[in-house]
């Protein structure tokens, strides 16, 4: 057939390996939206602990033994990472992080005094609000299985 | 007006975070030269250490933000 040649939607180069939130099957999505669920559920809950305490260690604990465990025993499909970087592209990351861990360097090296704060001195009392501590969680959760996946 | 050297902190700050979300704008278009953080974090990811320690990385961040 004419059509032969033209690539249909599975020929597409990374198409299977592309993260859907919302699957093709009923099952699929009735999970997903149960996952979904259970890990809000859980940031929430976690987004109530108090600082320095066991509970709050646990709530950081699980998540990464369960990513763990995914990675190890149930990895998922991976997206498949790019043969090589472009070396100039990936300089102007490098700048960048490296000024990142400078700045935050030079703020501990000076002991985060209030006239020089640590990154952490600053986002520390942004966390303080139960609801965005939550939804900090929650983002860290998903870019520790977007992690996962790669 | 003279900034106070905490503003010029948090600026810096500002600043270096500013510069990475428009660098990921910049390698999200298409036929950019720059990778995207995703590109990049799993090009280190490939070997089984890069992995490792990209994962614990992101981990110690959990536990440095939300434990501590």
């Amino acid at each position: 057939m004419a059509t032969d040649d033209v690539p249909g939607e599975s020929d597409r180069a990374g198409r299977r390996s592309e993260f859907s939130l919302w699957p093709a099957s009923r099952k699929n999505r009735v999970r997903t939206a149960v996952i979904g669920i259970v890990v809000v559920g859980y940031a929430w809950a976690a987004g109530a602990t108090e600082p320095f305490s066991t509970i709050s260690l646990v709530c950081v604990l699980i998540p990464g033994v369960v990513l763990a465990a995914i990675a190890v025993a149930w990895p998922p499909e991976r997206i498949p990472p790019p043969e090589k970087l472009d070396i100039t592209g990936m300089f102007y990351w490098v700048i960048a992080v490296a000024a990142l861990f400078e700045w935050e360097a030079s703020a501990w090296k000076d002991d985060s005094l209030p006239w020089h704060p640590s990154l952490t001195d600053l986002i520390n009392p942004l966390l303080g609000p139960h609801i965005v501590k939550s939804a900090a969680i929650l983002l860290w959760i998903l870019v520790g299985w977007a992690l996962v996946r790669r | 007006m003279i900034m106070s050297t905490r503003a010029v902190t948090i600026a810096g700050f500002v600043l270096v975070i500013a510069a990475m979300f428009l660098l990921e704008f910049l390698a999200r278009r298409p036929g950019s030269r720059i990778p995207t953080v995703g590109q990049w974090l799993g090009y280190l990811m490939r070997p089984r250490i890069g992995r490792v320690l990209v994962l614990l990385g992101w981990w110690w961040l959990g536990w440095h933000y939300f434990a501590r």
